[in-house]
């Protein structure tokens, strides 16, 4: 029977709304782990009796957290502001540059072998540079997360639109498609799946070149603050904003994966909608 | 009354090499008819895809000529259907998509095509299929629908490059039956690239033998068997002399 062929894929949906089914019902290990993880932290703070100044107990960073939210969140907005758009000129710029890349040799030879180049200097050498030429408000920050979503976002979306079987070219030169027509049809989502492996590498970076532009030249934002707390030896505060910086990470990083399950259903990486 | 469709003249292929050139395909003559089931057979490496490709357009030949219809062959062929042995389906549309993919890069009215896209997957048992994803099927189902996209587009040349080579065995035997009913059901030219002597003997009306390389034309074998070729020509002897009689080359050369 041909029915037996199919594999148990088809009873499966697709799309949001299956992959927040999915994530509630996998999410309590995971929660577990985390409450786990403070309940540690907690204890063997209050049993080894480590002064607060060093590592205080996650009671004691929540409580700092609420006492001081107002504050918090006001550089929070800072941060996720410099984040956000800096990774959004990223990928507007990086991915169709990623495309002509792809198809000139010429601009594979000048601005790919540049970029890559420049993408090996290690950010934390530019970004005092970046504050001499961009002042020490929001623009440099901004080149800053620019700077880090930039080259995952290029090399991975140049990757994803060179690679194509050679079958797949066979079978779009036997149509007699031109190039738009093959790209369109063909070229462009065959690509996605390395594309939003770039924009998630992006998402990663892009906290890390907001804290990094706000230490070195800045007077908000939560990179900045943490560097205030600790030098106050506030480390309350300091872990308190960690978290919110780690939660701006998580929220972009969150944003790229639902696009990616909306774009790509396809895709291996999402049939489960893992 | 024979009506010759495609001719090979001296065409040959040498490929470059770091160590060298390779002589893939020795000078060949040959002469395929229109309406002809054809089969390339020889060994893996001997240059029988080479050929396929040449014929196709999308490699050149290093000397000799391609005429197909009357027309040299200079650039891809558009005029016909290819299948290859990696299933190309895309994995961003579901069946019917993959078969209007052909309509779409063709720039043809799909309105136009999909009755004939939903028969052509109805042939082939796929009409129940025709929303699933290539992922949710069977290698034996993505490659029917690889056929019906490969057809779609009415093309008057079908070419094959081991399209059963990646299926099991039983699946094959499936496909093999498939295709011979396209083939009379659509009269078109079907060139067919295999290394299974008794796939070539069971689909063919002339099996052409090509040697280990540099491919050249050994010998060429006129199946006179009756269609369909069910399980009762196979066991004819008719049939297992042909394939006897081909099996004796392939010794010859020491490849069996």
């Amino acid at each position: 029977m041909e029915t037996i062929e199919i594999k148990n894929h088809q009873d499966k949906k697709h799309g949001i709304t299956s992959f927040f089914y999915k994530w509630m019902r996998e999410a309590y290990l995971p929660t577990l782990t985390m409450i786990f993880f403070f309940v540690l932290w907690e204890v063997l703070i209050r049993l080894l009796e480590v002064p607060r100044y060093i590592l205080p107990a996650p009671l004691a960073i929540f409580k700092e957290f609420g006492k001081n939210f107002p504050l918090i969140w006001s550089h929070t907005l800072v941060t996720a502001n410099e984040t956000f758009i800096g990774f959004a000129i990223a990928v507007v710029v990086g991915v169709p540059l990623s495309i002509c890349v792809a198809f000139s040799e010429t601009l594979r030879r000048t601005v790919y072998v540049g970029s890559v180049a420049l993408g090996m200097v290690p950010t934390i050498a530019f970004a005092p540079l970046f504050v001499v030429w961009f002042g020490f408000a929001f623009a440099s920050k901004m080149v800053v997360v620019f700077w880090v979503c930039f080259f995952p976002i290029l090399i991975n979306g140049i990757f994803g639109f060179i690679s194509l079987s050679d079958e797949l070219k066979y079978f779009s030169q036997s149509t007699g498609a031109n190039q738009i027509t093959t790209f369109w049809k063909i070229r462009l989502p065959a690509a996605l799946p390395q594309v939003f492996l770039g924009l998630k590498g992006g998402a990663i970076n892009a906290t890390i070149g907001a804290t990094i532009a706000e230490w070195i030249g800045g007077s908000a934002g939560l990179g900045y603050y943490i560097q205030v707390a600790t030098g106050d030896f506030n480390m309350r505060l300091a872990l308190a904003s960690i978290i919110m910086l780690t939660l701006v990470g998580l929220l972009l990083y969150f944003l790229v994966v639902l696009v990616e399950i909306k774009l790509i259903p396809w895709h291996e990486s999402q049939r489960d909608n893992v | 009354m024979v009506d010759e469709f495609i001719r090979l003249e001296g065409a040959s292929k040498c490929y470059d090499s770091k160590k060298g050139p390779i002589n893939a395909v020795a000078p060949m003559d040959l002469s395929i008819n229109r309406g002809e089931f054809v089969s390339f057979l020889g060994p893996s490496g001997c240059g029988k895809s080479t050929m396929m490709m040449m014929i196709a357009g999308l490699l050149g030949c290093t000397e000799g000529s391609i005429h197909i219809d009357g027309e040299r062959v200079v650039k891809p062929q558009t005029n016909i259907g290819i299948v290859f042995q990696n299933l190309v389906l895309v994995d961003w549309r579901d069946v019917l998509g993959n078969v209007l993919l052909q309509v779409e890069m063709r720039k043809l009215k799909v309105k136009d095509y999909e009755t004939k896209a939903r028969e052509l997957l109805a042939s082939v048992g796929l009409e129940d299929f025709l929303n699933h994803h290539p992922y949710e099927l069977s290698g034996g189902m993505q490659q029917r629908a690889a056929f019906c996209r490969a057809l779609v587009h009415d093309p008057p040349l079908v070419l094959m490059d081991e399209p059963l080579g990646a299926l099991d065995a039983m699946t094959r035997e499936q496909l093999r039956k498939d295709l011979e009913k396209l083939w009379m059901a659509t009269g078109k030219t079907f060139v067919f690239v295999t290394h299974d002597i008794s796939e070539a003997v069971q689909l063919s009306d002339r099996v052409i033998i090509i040697s280990p390389r540099p491919g050249r034309v050994d010998a060429e074998f006129t199946i006179d068997l009756p269609r369909p070729r069910d399980f009762n020509v196979m066991q004819s002897d008719k049939f297992h002399h042909y394939v006897k009689e081909i099996s004796s080359i392939f010794m010859r050369y020491g490849v069996i």
